[in-house]
Order: C-alpha cells, then sequence, then structure tokens
C-alpha cells in the first residue's frame, strides 16, 4: 500500500518534470531567438545579412569579424578602442554597482522599517520622482553638472548613484517589508542597535533583492547611453555603448555583421554576470528557512 | 554599547564617504591638455564609420598643414541634442558638423556666429558656391555655415529592369506624361494582385518630402506656409495615386522598416523597385550589397508643357557652424577655410560619396568618384530647381506634418484635401507661435 | 525616547536619499516646471507666459493622439507583461535540471539593447517576408501587416514588450525565494492544491512585489521611448504609434519648444500619479505585509 503510493507519486512527479522541462524548453526557443539571430548575424560575410528569406546557416563562418569588430577604427586612433571602452565602462559600472548597494539599502531600511515622522511624505515624493519624464529634466541637470564642472568627467555617470535611486529605493523597501517585523525587535531586546540590527539581520535576509539591485545597477551603467552621449567629450573617455555607435553610419552602409559582432561582445560579459548573480537566489531559499 | 555600535557603523560610512570623495577630486577632467602650445578647437561631428575616418584624415592633415592650431575630432550621435544643451550651458564645441536644416533654428535663437567678417578676411566668396548651396548656408542675408559634404536627388534606374525603349538615360522618360507611361509598362502585378515590380515609388528612397516642388508649389507662400495650396494637392494627389494604383498595403510593405534601406532587401537593390530617387551616397550601397546591378540616374522627369521646370532635385547638406559662444571662433573659422580648398574638399566629398558643394569641380574628381554618375549629380546640384529645407523655424515640424498627411491619405483615413488642410491649420499654428515666441513679432 | 531615537535613525539612514534629492534632482524639477511656464527654447531663455502652454496642449490634437495611443498601450501590456512575468517567474522557480541556464537564457533580452534588436523586430514582424508571418501562413493563419496597418503596429509594440519582461520577472523571482517554504507545507496539509496554495499562499506572499512590478509598469509604459522611435519614426503609420515619450522629445529637441514640451511632462506627471495612487488604493486592502 505503501510502496504504490510511493510509486505513483514517483511517477506524478516524473510527469511534472516533464510538463516543466517542455515549457522550459519552448519558452527558452523563445526568449532565445534574438541572441541567435546576433550570434548568427555576426559570422556571416556582409551581403548574407538583412536577407529574405533569412539566412540562417551562412556560407562561410567568418569568425575574424569578432577581431575586426573588436578592433575597429584602432588604425585610425592608435588604440584598440574596445579595450579603452571597456576599462572605462568597468570604473564606471562598478563604482555605480558599490554606490547603489550602499545607498538604496541604507534608505530603504530606514523607509520600510523604522517609523519616523515624515516618512510617508518623504516616499511619496520619492515614488513621484520618478513619473517627470527624463527629456525635461535634461537641460537643467546638464547646467547642474556645468555648474560643478563634472562636464567631461565620469562623475555624473557614478556619483549620483551614491545617493540611491527612486526605483531602487521602492523596490528595496517592498523587499524589506516582507521581513516580519519580530526579528528585528528580537535583536533589538537582545541589546542590538539600529545599525546591527541593519547589518546582521536584514541585511543578509534581503540578499536577493540586494542582488537584483545590483544586477539591475551593473545593467543600467554597462548599457547607459544617453549619460555618457551628452557629458564625455573625449574619444578616450568613451564607453561600450557609444562605441557600438560607430558601426552604424549616415551614407556609407552599416556592417550589420560587425555590429552585431560588437554587441555580441558588449553583451557577453553582462550574461556572465548574470549567470553567476542568479545562483544567490538559490542561496536565498536557505536564509529565508529562519523566516519561520 | 548602542552608540558605540552606532559609531562603529558612522565609521564605516564616513571611511566610505571620505573614499569616494577622493575618487571624485582625483578624477581628473577627461579633456586631456597638449603638451604644445597649440589652441585646441573642439570639433564634433555626426559621422561614424567610414564617413568619420575621411573627416578625420582631413582634420590629421589640417594639424600637419601648421603649428598653431590643434583641431579635436569628436564622433557622437545625437549632435543635435548635444549641441543643444551644450550650448545653452555656455560650453559648446568650436566647430559643431549639424545639418542645414538646423541653420534657420540655431540664428534664430541667436546661437550661432555669424561668419560674414571671417570670409571676407579669409577671402571665401559667394560665387566660390554652386548657388543653392549658398543659399541654404545663409538666413537673413548672413552667412552662418560652410559645407562639408553635400547631396542632391537623382533617378536611379535598374536597367536589368528596363524594355529596350527605356534602357539608357537618352531614352528614358524626360516627361511625367512619359513617365506614367513607363510606370504601366514596367509594373508587374502577381496573379493575386500583389507586387511582383513596381516601376517607381515616391515615397522611397531620398526626397520623398518634397513632390511639391516637382509641380512648381512650395510649402510656404510669403509669410505663411500652404501646405494646401492647389500645387501641394496636386502634388500629393499624385503621390497617392501610387498608393491607389498598387494597393496601400503593397506600396507600404515595399518600404516598411528602416532595417531595409541599408541592406540587400533594399527594394531597389533586390530587384523589385524599377526607379528610384536617391543621393550619390546610394552608389556605395548598390557597390556594398548588389555590386552586380547594372543602373543609370538620370534627372526626375518634369510636368508636361512647364519646361522651366526641368531639373527638379532635392538637397542635402553637412555643414560646419561655430556656435555662440565658441572659445576659439577665429581659429574654428581657420579650419573651415581649410576644409573648403578644392582639393581638400574634392577629397572628402570622393570618400563620402558625395558631389561637391564648390562651383568649381575638377575633371579628376569627375572621373575618379566611385559613384559613375557623379556628373548627374553635379549638374543637379547647380539647378535653379533645386529644394532645400524653407527658412522657417518649424521646418521639422513640416516635414513631420505633412509625412503624416500623406500617411493619413494613403490609409483612406481622409482626402487628401481633408489630410493636407489638418496639417496646414497645425503648422499656421505653430508658425504664429514661433513667430510671436522666438522671433518676437 | 524610542520615537525621539527613531526619529533620529531615520533621518540617519534616509541621509543619502535626502542629500541626494537636494543636490541633484531638486532643482532640474522646479526648473522644468517653471519652465512649463514658459516659451523656454534651450536656447533662449525662458519669458514667463502664464498657463498658455497648457491652454494650447487642451487644443492640441495630436497631444491628444498621443496620449490615446499611451494609455492603450499602457492599459494592455502592464496587465500583459505581469501575468506574464509571474507565470515564467513560477516557472523558474520550480526544482528542476538546469534552472541556471534557463534564467539566464529568459532574461537574455533584457540584457540586449533595445535599440540592438529594433532592427531583428521589424524583421520578425514585416508583414511581407516576416518570420512571424511565414509562420503564421504555415499554420494556416495569414498574419495581417504588423508594421504598417495602424490597427496592428500597436500591438506588435505590445507583443515586444513581453520579450522584456526580464526585469519584472527577476523581482518576482527573487520574491518567490522569498515565501516561507512552511507556509506551502501548512497549506498542504490543510488539503490546498497547487492553485490553492498559488492564491492563498504564493500571491499574498508577493503582493508587496507585485504592488512594485505594476507601478514601475504603469511608470514605464507611460514613458515608453526607445522602441517605438527607432522601429516607428514619426509614430507611423498615421500617428498610430506616435506615444506620449516621443511627442514631448521631438516637441523639446527637434521643434525647441523646451517650455511646451515640459508643460507635456508635467501632465505626463499629473496622469501617472492618478494611475499610481489609484493602483495603491485599489492594492491597499490586498498587498500583504509582514514588517511595519
Amino acid at each position: 500500500m505503501a510502496t504504490t503510493k510511493t510509486v505513483s507519486k514517483q511517477r506524478k512527479n516524473f510527469v511534472r518534470q516533464i510538463w516543466i522541462q517542455s515549457a522550459l524548453i519552448v519558452m527558452s526557443i523563445f526568449f532565445m531567438l534574438p541572441l541567435l539571430w546576433m550570434i548568427v548575424t555576426a559570422i556571416k560575410p556582409l551581403d548574407e545579412t538583412m536577407k529574405s528569406p533569412p539566412v540562417w546557416i551562412p556560407s562561410k563562418f567568418q569568425w575574424d569579424n569578432f577581431w575586426s569588430a573588436f578592433s575597429y577604427n584602432s588604425k585610425d586612433l592608435g588604440y584598440i578602442p574596445f579595450l579603452v571602452y571597456g576599462r572605462n565602462t568597468l570604473y564606471v559600472t562598478c563604482l555605480a554597482v558599490i554606490g547603489s548597494v550602499v545607498s538604496n539599502s541604507l534608505v530603504a531600511y530606514s523607509f520600510a522599517r523604522i517609523p519616523w515622522k515624515g516618512r510617508e511624505w518623504l516616499f511619496g515624493i520619492t515614488l513621484a520622482t520618478m513619473m517627470v519624464p527624463g527629456p525635461v529634466l535634461m537641460v537643467p541637470v546638464y547646467a547642474l553638472f556645468k555648474e560643478f564642472g563634472w562636464i567631461g568627467t565620469f562623475r555624473p555617470l557614478w556619483v549620483p548613484s551614491f545617493f540611491g535611486s527612486a526605483f531602487n529605493i521602492f523596490l528595496l523597501r517592498q523587499f524589506l517589508r516582507t521581513i516580519p517585523l519580530e526579528l528585528s525587535e528580537a535583536a533589538k531586546l537582545d541589546g542590538a542597535s539600529e545599525w546591527r540590527t541593519f547589518v546582521d539581520v536584514i541585511i543578509p535576509l534581503a540578499r536577493p533583492a540586494l542582488v537584483v539591485i545590483a544586477v539591475f545597477a551593473f545593467l543600467w551603467a554597462w548599457n547607459d547611453f544617453m549619460g555618457p552621449l551628452l557629458y564625455l567629450t573625449d574619444q578616450q573617455t568613451f564607453t561600450l555603448s557609444m562605441g557600438l555607435q560607430f558601426f552604424q553610419s549616415q551614407h556609407t552602409g552599416t556592417p550589420w555583421n560587425l555590429l552585431m559582432a560588437a554587441s555580441l561582445i558588449v553583451v557577453i560579459p553582462v550574461i556572465i554576470v548574470f549567470f553567476f548573480a542568479q545562483k544567490v537566489f538559490i542561496q536565498g531559499i536557505a536564509t529565508t528557512g529562519m523566516k519561520s | 554599547m548602542m552608540f558605540a555600535s552606532v559609531g562603529k557603523g558612522l565609521t564605516t560610512l564616513g571611511i566610505l564617504t571620505v573614499g569616494v570623495l577622493a575618487l571624485v577630486g582625483s578624477e581628473r577632467a577627461a579633456s586631456r591638455q597638449t603638451n604644445s602650445e597649440r589652441i585646441v578647437v573642439t570639433y564634433w561631428e555626426k559621422w561614424t564609420g567610414d564617413e568619420m575616418q575621411a573627416m578625420r584624415r582631413v582634420v590629421d592633415a589640417f594639424n600637419a598643414s601648421q603649428n598653431r592650431i590643434e583641431v579635436r575630432y569628436l564622433s557622437i550621435s545625437g549632435i543635435a541634442e548635444k549641441t543643444l544643451l551644450a550650448t545653452s550651458g555656455g560650453n559648446p564645441p568650436d566647430v559643431a558638423g549639424l545639418w542645414s536644416d538646423q541653420v534657420v533654428q540655431f540664428a534664430d535663437a541667436d546661437a550661432l556666429t555669424p561668419l560674414d567678417d571671417f570670409a571676407r578676411e579669409f577671402g571665401i566668396r559667394q560665387s566660390d558656391y554652386k548657388p543653392a548651396y549658398w543659399n541654404e548656408m545663409t538666413y537673413h542675408g548672413k552667412l552662418y555655415a560652410m559645407p562639408s559634404s553635400p547631396g542632391t536627388s537623382a533617378l536611379y534606374v535598374n536597367r536589368g529592369l528596363m524594355p529596350p525603349e527605356y534602357n539608357s538615360p537618352d531614352k528614358f522618360p524626360k516627361t511625367l506624361s512619359e513617365f506614367e507611361k513607363f510606370i504601366k509598362k514596367v509594373s508587374k502585378q502577381k496573379g493575386d494582385g500583389s507586387l511582383a515590380t513596381a516601376a517607381f515609388l515616391p515615397r522611397d528612397g531620398f526626397g520623398g518630402g518634397s513632390w511639391p516642388y516637382l509641380f512648381g508649389a512650395s510649402y510656404v507662400d510669403g509669410d505663411r506656409v500652404s501646405v494646401n495650396s492647389a500645387g501641394n494637392l496636386k502634388a500629393w494627389s499624385w503621390v497617392h495615386s501610387f498608393a491607389q494604383r498598387f494597393g496601400v498595403r503593397e506600396t507600404q510593405s515595399f518600404r516598411s522598416g528602416f532595417g531595409n534601406y541599408s541592406s540587400p532587401e533594399n527594394p531597389f537593390l533586390s530587384g523589385k523597385l524599377a526607379s528610384m530617387m536617391d543621393g550619390p551616397w546610394f552608389g556605395n550601397f548598390i557597390r556594398l550589397y548588389n555590386p552586380k546591378l547594372d543602373w543609370f540616374a538620370v534627372p526626375f522627369p518634369y510636368p508636361d508643357g512647364h519646361p522651366e521646370l526641368k531639373g527638379y532635385t532635392v538637397l542635402n547638406l553637412n555643414t560646419l557652424m561655430i556656435p555662440k559662444g565658441s572659445h576659439h571662433p577665429k581659429e574654428a573659422f581657420e579650419f573651415l577655410r581649410f576644409v573648403q580648398k578644392q582639393e581638400v574638399m574634392e577629397q572628402l566629398c570622393t570618400s563620402q560619396f558625395c558631389n561637391s558643394p564648390l562651383s568649381n569641380v575638377s575633371e579628376k574628381f569627375l572621373r575618379e568618384h566611385p559613384n559613375k554618375a557623379i556628373r548627374v549629380f553635379d549638374d543637379l546640384a547647380r539647378s535653379p530647381r533645386a529644394v532645400g529645407p524653407v527658412k522657417f523655424g518649424i521646418w521639422s515640424q513640416m516635414g513631420q506634418e505633412v509625412g503624416n498627411a500623406v500617411d493619413v491619405m494613403d490609409l483612406n483615413q481622409k482626402t487628401p484635401q481633408a489630410a493636407l488642410d489638418q496639417a496646414q491649420t497645425r503648422l499656421q499654428e505653430s508658425w504664429e507661435h514661433y513667430k510671436k515666441q522666438v522671433l518676437n513679432q | 525616547m524610542k520615537a525621539r531615537h527613531d526619529q533620529r535613525m531615520g533621518i540617519l539612514f534616509a541621509m543619502p536619499w535626502i542629500l541626494g534629492f537636494c543636490i541633484f534632482l531638486a532643482f532640474p524639477l522646479i526648473s522644468s516646471l517653471y519652465y512649463s511656464f514658459t516659451n523656454f527654447s534651450i536656447l533662449r531663455s525662458p519669458h514667463w507666459i502664464g498657463t498658455s502652454n497648457y491652454q494650447e496642449l487642451m487644443r492640441d490634437d495630436v497631444f491628444h493622439t498621443s496620449l490615446k495611443n499611451t494609455l492603450t498601450y499602457a492599459a494592455a501590456s502592464v496587465p500583459l507583461a505581469t501575468i506574464f512575468a509571474i507565470l515564467l517567474a513560477m516557472l523558474l522557480n520550480t526544482k528542476t535540471k538546469g534552472m541556471a541556464f534557463y534564467r539566464t537564457i529568459f532574461y537574455i533580452p533584457s540584457l540586449v539593447p533595445m535599440v540592438a534588436l529594433g532592427v531583428l523586430w521589424l524583421w520578425i514582424f514585416n508583414g511581407h517576408y516576416g518570420l512571424l508571418n511565414e509562420g503564421l501562413t504555415k499554420a494556416g493563419l495569414p498574419g495581417p501587416p504588423w508594421l504598417t496597418d495602424p490597427a496592428w503596429s500597436k500591438w506588435t509594440l505590445v507583443i515586444i514588450s513581453i520579450w522584456g519582461t526580464g526585469n519584472a520577472m527577476v523581482i518576482y523571482l527573487a520574491g518567490l525565494q522569498d515565501v516561507p517554504q512552511s507556509l506551502y507545507e501548512a497549506a498542504e496539509i490543510d488539503g490546498a492544491n497547487a492553485w490553492g496554495k498559488t492564491r492563498h499562499v504564493t500571491i499574498p506572499m508577493i503582493s508587496p512585489v507585485m504592488l512594485f512590478n505594476v507601478i514601475m509598469g504603469i511608470i514605464g509604459s507611460m514613458q515608453t521611448f526607445a522602441l517605438p522611435y527607432v522601429m516607428f519614426p514619426g509614430g507611423a503609420p498615421a500617428r498610430s504609434t506616435y506615444f506620449f515619450s516621443m511627442y514631448l522629445y521631438d516637441t523639446a529637441f527637434s521643434y525647441q519648444r523646451m517650455g511646451y514640451a515640459s508643460a507635456m511632462g508635467w501632465i505626463m506627471f499629473g496622469i501617472t500619479l492618478v494611475l499610481t495612487l489609484a493602483a495603491l488604493k485599489l492594492s491597499a486592502k490586498h498587498v500583504h505585509y509582514e514588517g511595519g
């Protein structure tokens, strides 16, 4: 009796696994399409790009497209632009990630877990700042950074992230509010200060959410195009997202294969970062075990 | 205990803050100083790719030609926005590579340095330039820009799709009624009514927004917008007739998507479109995507009985301007002057697949130009019927509104007259606004 | 004593944002509000013209068209994206082999800059030879001209927005990881089936995160810009894809009417605020917070 139950449970579980796997595979094809198309285009000869019906298997695999894209313009500039742009992007991105994680976790903690007068009011304003469309703020923001003497430096691209951003504060606040209040109260009864409660109790529990913030900050800084476009004024300080623009031209044709190869060079580090970051979500399961 | 721990927290934060501040302080403004004593002229340009390299060679040549001035070339997309913001922030480049379309808007806002005095000083004369291009660089009698590389539009014809009676520039239709016969003869529909070959589609290629000028009409009448005048109506009804004849779905699917233009799927390059209006640079796309294509280029046919309307062409002009607030306008102009030298200009225009804005053109340029039809484009640039942007500050809005009106009529949402009337009302209102708010009239 | 302590701590922890708001946002926000009452053109200094920008907006039919387009898009894409993202996140939260890869693959479309994909979408949705219609025709369903028929062009963008649900999906995933396993076990003991568990455990537990995603979805869809701007220049065909932000951007930077654009921005702010407040109000009863 007991064994048949286990067997039927096992079979049920097996069927369930098949369903899950097939759903995952179907969706994967759907989501892989952009990347697949980029890869195929990146290794094609130029005259097979953008053809209809689409060429899925190139007549010849031009792997050196990657090198051509990587060293594009290097003869004219005297250096390999992708290395310089990559270094610049890395610098800005690292600072932006550190700044975002530190500042937003502090502010969100205040909004989510410390009752103080004026907090709801300030939170309302925080939310509202996101509702004003960016283009109407561009002129005064530019004027501000000019006043600071920051035009032509990386500062407009990373300093603000050390002061929190509405999106991240809101996101983290929502997460922190799902953590039972008793946990911090218990810690405080044990004599822990606000700071210790924050560092020792809340931060470990909020790890999945902090990783999300870090991933978003990384992505945002990595792909940011408007910021570098407006504030950087020297070829040597350009970032990767700007480097991609050099492949598109007004009248001399776009080398689609090189553009896609370059885009892949830019995107692959991000995919790798995400691949490792998402593992932290799994660790999140272990920590939440504490909650019950 | 509690306070000690707050103290520790604050210390951590303090160290972090100091670290950040140190970074803020240590990060130098990125524009490096050259070790020489040269005056640095910053030059922002929209070009990327091969076009950028062509201009960079000019800049390098200028820097090598003297030892007082160093031009720093910066290639950026979104040049209009960036120049706008930087100029309003009092931090403009010394030279901005904008389009001639922007001359009026920027000049109205007093954001450009007039170049007349410099031109006189450096011996630049109006007669050095083809009149249509010179006209585009001036506004209210003042000179605001110098040309870099320009274009004109001509009709590219796929010889492989031509029946014998049309297969050379001499035999190709000269008037619109002959052109009409050509369209009937060459267009081919499949059994299901879909289009196999279109002889011509007026909304494809370059310059599809200026057709009223083919019929001698204009977007403006003196100080008024007149996009719904009889001439405009005639022109757009003619354009609309293509959608009626071939079906709106068919004409649109030929041109749906910008990804098509610079690709082998461009309908002209893939042999679905027998003729198309485009600029000299299109020769480069043929070379890139379908080098075996056999083609020739001719001026667009003119309306019957109106030989005075011969030579219709749409102009395109890349320019160099000196924004107000430039630190070294005179040195900037020295660079502009260098670009205007005939051999420099011809070299630039050759590598960018463009014709030359100068009235004197060397035989070598015409002979060695990579676009074999360059003479057609050069002749058209001298035509009195060459169309540039209207000198109204709302020019970009005009393009948008009229384009939308043609969409609306092609989709049969409104009659051509009603669609144009609507555009007229909106544009006239915008123009009144512009006059009141910008021109203070 | 505790209240005073909390007050101090709350402000201290929120300090980065308070400073950030004052330094980087207060001035731009106030400036743009001021501009909306002037004829500011970016290059010329602003002159006070009272409410005439707002009056003009009321009569401007392109403004009405773009507003209608934007609201339609938001009404279609926010619910669709919410459902889709939750389903995906639940699928990615199951225990099965290869999860690290699936998670990464599902997130890839959000990693690739939208603009780089513009061409891909045009190529997929092209009514003539597009991949989608080729597939549909084979299945015996002739597809519509997605890009050129005003009745379909907006829906094309709605469909594409599903590809970009990656960010919401990741946030839901982090939220799902936070749901204590014990709650499911308890529900199972009570005899709940899969739907019951979803309905009574999962949904309430991730409701704060849902609220976040819905509000961000509203704000984001109200400001949709990059993709339609690249895919449908000028909002073609016949302004059926001309969104509020595109009109705002054109007004500010090609028509150089920053004052008018600012007025549009603040109207958009008002509409988004109303929608957000409505979402907050509607959700007040249903969102379940553990913490304070």
